[in-house]
């Protein structure tokens, strides 16, 4: 198995539609990713992009070239916000193989250039 | 502060069925267009035993076990200051439409950083299809506590 020495997943626009569907999937109905006012409450000019749709499009960064079932672990810290209307740019460097395993490290920044989050995978072949 | 009896406090395990439809609405909220992930017809023909769950699915059905919100109120920890820190999902083996998974949430660890300004609560959770592990994630959160008055 040649692995990819890079890979690669840019999102257009993050929309409020999105966002919703994820909080009706995943049940989290925090109002900072829903409610424009509650953002700004705290302090953001628009509604926060959930951690875990961001960890979910590093999953399908991998899934789309290697098949789902092919990751074996994600990590991701999120050191940043991205917010709603935000693009999201991920990238996965391969770091190095082991046996039958790839491991990678991630990172992720809006378009316009803010890390958002930083982490690393292992990935194998789809059963 | 929070309540440091509370490190090893572990939820009593419940089965959480896998549902095409919430499957289907995480497809959609992330831009995921391969029909495999929620069409039996599609996984079938790509030679799935059927629809498989994209990673990271199974955080999205910790909330009909014990949500984080949950776990936070049971803490006593306000929701507004509360960050998720970090993530980490370790999948050993494939989740499928269908599949019931058996969730089980334990708070690990609970401890202090900067001088008591910022608390990180640990909760590792387990998710058991047929008795065997099929993934387990590791969930970090970062309360922000307010300076004493």
């Amino acid at each position: 198995m040649t692995w990819p020495a890079q890979i690669q997943l840019a999102t257009d626009p993050v929309t409020p539609v999105q966002l919703a569907l994820f909080a009706a999937a995943s049940g989290d109905h925090n109002p900072l990713h829903l409610d424009p006012e509650a953002a700004r409450t705290a302090g953001f000019d628009r509604p926060l992009v959930h951690g875990m749709l961001t960890m979910a499009l590093a999953g399908r960064l991998f899934t789309r070239r290697l098949g789902p079932g092919c990751v074996r672990r994600l990590h991701a810290r999120f050191s940043g916000v991205a917010l709603v209307n935000d693009e999201i740019e991920l990238t996965a460097t391969l770091d190095r193989t082991e046996g039958d395993l790839a491991h990678y490290t991630l990172r992720g920044i809006t378009g316009r250039g803010k890390e958002i989050v930083t982490g690393s995978a292992i990935v194998g072949a789809a059963p | 502060m929070i309540d440091r009896s509370r490190i090893g406090f572990t939820t009593a395990p419940t089965r959480v069925p896998v549902d095409a439809w919430r499957v289907k609405l995480f497809c959609q909220a992330i831009g995921e267009t391969d029909p495999v992930h929620w069409d039996a017809d599609a996984a079938r023909a790509a030679g799935h035993t059927a629809c498989p769950a994209p990673p990271t699915f199974l955080k999205a059905i910790e909330g009909e076990h014990f949500s984080s919100a949950a776990l936070l109120q049971m803490l006593q920890v306000p929701l507004a200051g509360v960050l998720h820190a970090e993530q980490q999902f370790d999948h050993h083996s494939p989740v499928h439409v269908g599949d019931v998974v058996e969730v089980s949430r334990r708070v690990d660890r609970i401890f202090d950083k900067k001088d008591g300004a910022l608390t990180f609560c640990v909760v590792d959770t387990d998710y058991r299809v047929e008795g065997r592990s099929a993934a387990r994630s590791t969930q970090t959160i970062l309360v922000r506590n307010k300076p004493p008055a």
